[in-house]
């Protein structure tokens, strides 16, 4: 890579001196790199190529509207995530196990969405902020599922829960404190498009 | 402009041999060609950059300014050695620029002052629209001349919240130069756009984008403003995370929930044959590929914590590595180093907070890297190894953070606003 940029640096249209880089234990054989004509030199190319300012996405990407999600929050709540025909549920810290609480609230989803018949529901496991990044996602990922699978046993038709995980990603409230937390760890519903 | 002699390289040429005495340096000031303050104002900047550059690795002494003010000036094509020996210097980089019409040029003279030998003689042209990117190229070259490659000319990629808004909490990529400076920014599209992925081509970045509503890995091609959907062939009811491509760009490891339980798996670079590598019904995540390609470390809550565990790249031969460490080990980045085999990761290793670690593969000691810098997460190795990148956690603001390797000198980079995370250090 460095012998190859090298070699395109303007005015080198000379075999370039062998580098004989030292190592620890001898010498290396010389490497030879030859001069390219007409090609770019490196310094060109860090300077001009890369465009200033934001690298264009292309066309094919389109802003999507609202939060990011495919989602739109259930109507009838007060604050997003709390309240409403489909509350949210809440975990305790790295467990994706469902609380009694959460179960009681859940039966209750079940029967407002057997009421419901052409509402398709995107549950969204949510993580606090004490973890990492990566870990969170996928346990955002088993806090949707674990919420989708005890919905599915009491017979919410699978075609209507999908789940998506947020991991720490997007936090209910960033306040940072144990109550925030509380809040952040939760299974959010949304309507899915 | 009158053209440069052509230059007659002495081969071989003596080394700058790291591990004995430190080399110590001498860099003037950068002579300009010209008069005019444009001219003089490349110069500054080269001085300044290109001091900072090879400043960075820690390689290197410095004679200080206050000695090279007190000799003549330097000719930068005809050094007066003695003078330069009698401040001690070893080696003298000589730089001239000037400017013409917004074009730069910047000539380079290294030499070795003991024996008046001419090491390397490089000329640089170009657009000035980003003077430091002249400095980052001379000092580059320098740094062949040693046993390690530079890293002056590499970028970081990071995730930041700067463009959001209060109606809009989007997250987007960005990149900037090894040292903070330079930040563009890669995607616009309003939404969560995280964990970037360099491929090792530095001309395409992997990501995990919300922008249709689950989590999928893209593909970003930087200089062609395009971006591929779905890499991972996600079905719409599964989604991926943690995108990482190998060492030779061939492959691309990533987690994905399409079996009912994330696991890790592994495709063609370009999405092409999925195969599942993990098959339990734990937390399989965040994979990262050996340098040799060949292995693949990923972090498991099967043993009931988060720990890093091994594999080789079929998903054989699965073995826990973080034992001792910590109750919650996250992030793995497997270390390109020749001389070094370790891997950083994200460890708590008291209760509350995070910090960075490096465990050495062959003896499994772990040495702390942060210690008290907040909490931070998410390491990603410099191309040689030397240093870390990631982000930390201080006053309620996240900040990339770059440390050596062995956790002795911290910068922070100042990159802009926002909190700026999920560092990934490309070529």
């Amino acid at each position: 890579m460095t012998l190859r940029s090298l070699s395109r640096l303007p005015g080198t249209s000379l075999v370039l001196a062998a580098l004989v880089l030292a190592t620890a234990c001898g010498k290396r054989p010389p490497a030879l790199a030859t001069a390219t004509p007409g090609e770019t030199d490196a310094a060109r190319d860090r300077a001009g190529r890369i465009p200033e300012g934001p690298l264009p996405e292309g066309p094919d990407l389109r802003p999507i509207e609202g939060e990011g999600t495919s989602g739109t929050d259930i109507p009838g709540g007060g604050y997003p995530g709390e309240g409403g025909p489909l509350a949210d549920i809440h975990f305790e810290y790295d467990s994706a196990a469902l609380s009694d609480l959460a179960r009681a609230v859940l039966e209750k989803h079940a029967l407002w969405l057997q009421g419901q018949r052409d509402a398709s529901v995107l549950i969204e496991g949510h993580c606090d902020e004490r973890g990492t990044v990566e870990y969170n996602l996928a346990l955002g990922e088993q806090r949707a599922r674990a919420t989708r699978e005890y919905l599915l046993g009491l017979g919410v038709d699978p075609a209507r829960l999908r789940v998506v995980s947020y991991g720490k990603e997007r936090p209910l409230d960033p306040g940072g404190d144990d109550a925030a937390r509380a809040k952040n760890r939760r299974a959010h519903f949304s309507m899915a498009r | 402009m009158r053209p440069l002699p052509r230059p007659q390289e002495p081969q071989p040429v003596e080394q700058i041999v790291i591990g004995g005495a430190t080399p110590r340096f001498a860099v003037p000031e950068c002579v300009p060609r010209r008069n005019d303050e444009a001219s003089q104002a490349a110069c500054r900047t080269l001085t300044q950059v290109l001091r900072s550059d090879l400043r960075f690795e820690n390689l290197f002494q410095f004679v200080p300014d206050s000695l090279m003010g007190a000799i003549p000036p330097l000719d930068p094509q005809a050094p007066r050695f003695d003078d330069w020996k009698g401040i001690g210097a070893k080696i003298l980089v000589a730089t001239q620029a000037e400017v013409v019409n917004g074009e730069q040029t910047v000539e380079l003279r290294v030499y070795f002052v003991d024996s008046g030998q001419r090491m390397l003689q490089r000329r640089y042209a170009g657009r000035a629209v980003n003077p430091r990117s002249f400095a980052h190229q001379a000092s580059d070259d320098i740094m062949t001349l040693t046993q390690y490659k530079g890293v002056a000319r590499t970028r970081i990629a990071f995730v930041s919240d700067r463009d959001a808004t209060k109606e809009r909490r989007s997250k987007e990529l960005y990149i900037v130069d090894y040292d903070g400076f330079n930040p563009r920014r890669v995607t616009v599209n309003g939404s969560l756009n995280i964990l970037p992925a360099w491929r090792p081509d530095g001309a395409a970045l992997a990501y995990v984008s919300y922008r249709q509503g689950t989590p999928v890995v893209y593909l970003a091609k930087i200089f062609e403003g395009q971006s591929v959907a779905n890499l991972s062939g996600e079905r719409a009811d599964s989604q991926a995370f943690s995108p990482s491509f190998s060492p030779d760009g061939k492959s691309l490891a990533f987690a994905s929930n399409r079996s009912g339980s994330t696991d890790v798996w592994v495709a063609g670079a370009d999405g092409s044959q999925p195969r599942r590598l993990t098959t339990t019904q734990a937390k399989d995540t965040a994979p990262c590929f050996s340098p040799t390609g060949n292995e693949i470390a990923f972090t498991s809550d099967r043993s009931g914590t988060p720990q890093l565990w091994l594999m080789d790249d079929a998903g054989l031969n699965v073995r826990r590595l973080t034992v001792a460490s910590g109750n919650y080990n996250d992030g793995c980045a497997w270390s390109p180093a020749k001389q070094h085999s370790e891997i950083a990761y994200t460890a708590r290793l008291e209760a509350g907070g995070f910090d960075i670690a490096v465990i050495d593969l062959a003896t499994r000691q772990v040495r702390q890297i942060t210690q008290g810098r907040g909490s931070c997460e998410y390491p990603s190795w410099a191309p040689n190894g030397r240093h870390l990148a990631f982000s930390c956690e201080r006053n309620r603001r996240w900040e990339i953070t770059v440390a050596d390797r062995e956790g002795r000198s911290f910068q922070t980079l100042a990159t802009g606003p926002g909190n700026n995370v999920q560092p990934d250090w490309g070529p």
